[in-house]
């Protein structure tokens, strides 16, 4: 464009202050306004990031090929990397990039489009559906009020003791029921108490982010707790049992993680943090409020107008407790998807949800994402891309000492840490899981303990909007701000890292690996 | 606000600027679009729309923007859920309590009276279950005032898409960001920013905004700022009851002093044509953007005239206006 600007270098004074449009343009260039007219330079702008990925995955299939990885490795990789560019950037709507996906393993990897298909639906990717259907279910039955009255009677008014109860109450549900669940149920009844307390919500500021991040970090530190608890653990499992499970030797068996045995390593990490968090929220905002005892007094007649407990509020509770039981001890022969759906089923036959709350409730598109994110997982590790990736992984990291041991451990909460606070956390484990896992392999460490590493880091989302579904939902209130999750969250993933390392060091060991 | 059963509300064609009627209807009045972010500076805007909006000519829009209630990032979980559940509590939308306080004050300033019919219209919008709101308050001569819940991806993004929706004579933002209340404070420096570059109308970027003090012109001779003095002379500032204006000019040297006195007399004359008084008429020497800023805090308000008509060009170049924008320490008001 600039090659019509010495035409009109001789002109006065005048046309020199026009911009460098206007001299375009007295050059006889008035197609360029035309030509901008017609291209939508926004749209372009908008979905850079999606020309970028593009870009980067076609030069990669193109001009990259190592020795020791096959054509289709690269390619696999190649659409890894697209995909998490899509993820973290997201200029198109996230479950395209679960439809591109599947279009890259049949026109990239010319897998057969029926063996795609079928390497969509696994038991994860069942008991991710049947458990959000489950959520809204469980949501739905409006039994809030309940819990609400439930931890204020436990804790009293004081502000402290509230908090510690929402984290507790939030945690325990959120390790069973996941924490988006939790964190939609949990938010009103946050919300009601801010506003109750003052309806100034300047003289609130602190005592409403302490009050949410309660809802919101209670339920995120306790998503780990059992594989019930967020798709990323049922991922991790699909992982484990996919790598290294061999049906004709029964030494793998071990890789085979039950209900329990997932909640025997993770719970007490869940449990410790507990405390941690209140003490953590307290000590970073302050709040106005010492004690909320004209909030709790409403809000206990607000309870009290709901009347005593309902014939189909024991009918959900009981729904929930067996789906919970079969969880724990039939999951390993019915699988845990089986159980989750079989829940959701029993809600519905009973009534006490609709299938168009269901329907409107639960977001399909994020299905399918993890379904193809598991599929493309899968293929990294059939092509050997996952062990390629691993092997430079730890080249890289060796000169530092973190090829093994505790290093290799820290690397790897590291760097998951780093990449969940970037995208959801099932995509962070399904996208990393493979890596990690044949990491381990190289590494001679334990699958099973990285696995669990790479599984808890994902939980330490606590940095941005986006981590984590209980975030999300608790941003949505519109009472905090994005830079208080900076504020609060990098003390956070210290914290957790922290208890983390030490509950793999210290306790892990005990428990047989 | 809407409330009880999740109900897919029909989608209701709205009345929007895609009908011809309605636009050609809508421009011969003067209609304000003031954004709302719960600051007192966004109210302090507000009061100032209500002094210039009082005939029946005008309408006033408030409009709030709340993010899209998305549901991907929540696992899975559509956000509605949690949000159904929010309303169920008979808790609000973000922003809703602060469109109310914005109607409170315009009571107060009497632009509205308790026998205004009142009409509510949803709108739905891809992507989040709740979508548009808005809460149309109209008396017999056609005149109205409008609080708009808006949903979008960003602050910026909602106001011009609202522009787009009726166009606006005028459009109101504060400057000074911080949002007292809730998520990112709305409406900081780099929206309003983008908005005065973006918009198709007059913009008035709100600093410390008081009435009273009259408006500042900026000419700098050419013919662009004398139809910026005569267009804020008919449009604005002939709406308040004591209309002041004075004018500025800046030589950059002492020899284009007289340019300058020549074109700040021409501009005087150009005000007094339309009937309003010249208060003052300044000639100052140096540079443009520091003068403008120094001499412009006596005012309520700097007017600047746009650089230019090309959206591409205003992104990319740079001028005397969007540098007082950014530098200046009261209200500037973009004419376009």
């Amino acid at each position: 464009m600039g090659g019509a600007k010495p035409s009109s270098d001789q002109s006065d004074e005048a046309t020199k202050k026009l911009g460098w449009a206007t001299r375009v343009k007295q050059g006889g260039l008035k197609s360029i306004d035309l030509v901008q007219n017609r291209l939508n330079l926004f749209y372009i702008w908008e979905k850079r990031w999606l020309f970028v990925a593009l870009a980067v995955g076609a030069s990669m299939v193109i001009y990259v090929h190592p020795s020791d990885l096959s054509d289709a490795g690269v390619a696999v990789l190649a659409m890894s990397v697209v995909a998490t560019i899509l993820f973290i950037t997201e200029p198109v709507p996230l479950p395209t990039v679960a439809l591109l996906i599947i279009v890259g393993q049949v026109l990239l990897l010319g897998i057969d489009s029926t063996d795609v298909a079928k390497s969509l639906m696994t038991d994860s990717v069942l008991f991710i559906m049947g458990s959000l259907m489950l959520a809204v279910a469980i949501v739905k039955q409006r039994l809030d009020k309940r819990i609400a009255w439930l931890i204020v009677r436990l804790t009293g008014t004081k502000t402290s003791s509230i908090c510690f109860g929402i984290s507790l109450v939030s945690g325990v549900l959120a390790s069973f029921v996941g924490e988006h669940t939790v964190a939609a149920m949990m938010l009103p009844v946050g919300i009601t108490l801010i506003t109750l307390t003052s309806d100034n919500p300047r003289a609130v500021r602190n005592l409403a982010a302490v009050i949410l991040f309660s809802i919101c970090y209670g339920c995120s530190v306790a998503g780990i707790g059992t594989p019930s608890g967020g798709a990323r653990n049922a991922i991790m499992i699909g992982y484990w049992k996919e790598f290294f499970y061999d049906p004709t030797n029964p030494d793998t068996s071990i890789y085979l993680i039950d209900y329990l045995n997932w909640m025997m390593y993770a719970y007490p990490i869940f449990l410790i943090q507990l405390p941690l968090v209140t003490m953590l929220l307290l000590f970073t905002f302050r709040p106005e409020y010492r004690d909320l005892s004209r909030a709790v007094v409403k809000l206990r007649h607000q309870v009290e107008e709901q009347g005593p407990m309902k014939s189909a509020d024991w009918v959900a509770i009981g729904i929930f407790f067996t789906v919970l039981l079969g969880w724990i001890t039939m999951s390993q022969e019915l699988g845990m998807g089986t159980v989750a759906v079989a829940g959701a089923a029993a809600f519905l036959v009973v009534g006490l949800v609709r299938w168009e709350d269901i329907n409107s409730g639960v977001n399909w598109g994020v299905i399918l994402l993890y379904a193809a994110a598991i599929s493309l997982g899968i293929q990294m590790k059939e092509t050997g891309a996952a062990a390629w990736v691993a092997q430079h992984f730890l080249a890289v990291v060796g000169p530092v000492g973190a090829d093994d041991g505790i290093g290799l451990w820290a690397a790897v909460s590291l760097l998951t840490t780093g990449v969940t606070n970037t995208m959801s956390n099932g995509a962070a484990v399904a996208v990393l899981g493979p890596i990690v896992l044949k990491l381990a392999v190289f590494a001679e460490e334990s699958p099973i303990i990285l696995g669990y590493i790479t599984a808890v880091s994902s939980s330490f989302a606590y940095l941005t909007v986006v981590g984590t579904p209980a975030c999300t939902i608790v941003y949505a209130s519109g009472y905090l701000k994005t830079t208080d999750f900076l504020k609060v969250g990098w003390k956070m993933v210290v914290m957790s890292t922290i208890v983390m390392m030490i509950m793999a060091i210290v306790y892990w060991p005990f428990l047989g690996i | 606000m809407k409330g009880g059963t999740p109900k897919v509300t029909e989608p209701k064609k709205p009345k929007t600027a895609t009908d011809p009627d309605v636009f050609e209807k809508r421009k011969n009045r003067f209609r304000i679009l003031v954004c709302i972010d719960g600051s007192e500076e966004s109210y302090r805007a507000l009061r100032y729309a209500s002094l210039m909006g009082r005939g029946d000519d005008c309408d006033i829009v408030l409009v709030y923007v709340r993010p899209i209630d998305q549901g991907l990032h929540s696992g899975g979980l559509q956000v509605r859920v949690a949000r159904q559940n929010l309303l169920d509590w008979g808790l609000e939308l973000p922003g809703m309590k602060h469109l109310k306080k914005g109607l409170d004050i315009l009571m107060e300033e009497g632009q509205l009276e308790d026998d205004w019919g009142t009409e509510t219209t949803h709108t739905d919008i891809a992507g989040d279950p709740l979508g548009d709101n808005k809460i149309e308050y109209f008396n017999e001569n056609g005149k109205s005032i409008v609080l708009k819940l808006k949903t979008a991806s960003d602050p910026a993004s909602g106001i011009l898409e609202q522009y787009h929706l009726g166009p606006y004579q005028l459009i109101i933002m504060g400057a000074s960001g911080r949002s007292h209340y809730g998520f990112r404070s709305m409406i900081d420096r780099a929206v309003a920013e983008k908005v005065a570059v973006n918009a198709p109308c007059s913009v008035l970027v709100a600093r410390d905004l008081k009435p009273g003090y009259g408006h500042l012109v900026c000419t700098d001779g050419s013919q662009r700022s004398f139809d910026t003095v005569r267009k804020d002379a008919e449009m604005i500032v002939r709406r308040f009851e004591n209309p002041m204006m004075s004018v500025l000019s800046v030589a950059p040297d002492e020899e284009s002093r007289a340019d300058a006195e020549k074109a700040a007399n021409t501009a005087a004359d150009v005000i007094r044509e339309t009937g309003i008084d010249v208060l003052e008429t300044i000639v100052k020497v140096g540079d443009p953007v520091e003068q403008i800023v120094e001499t412009g805090q006596d005012y309520s308000l700097i007017v600047m005239s746009d650089s230019g008509t090309n959206r591409l060009k205003r992104l990319f170049l740079g001028s005397v206006s969007s540098k007082v924008l950014e530098k200046a320490k009261n209200s500037v008001l973009v004419i376009r």
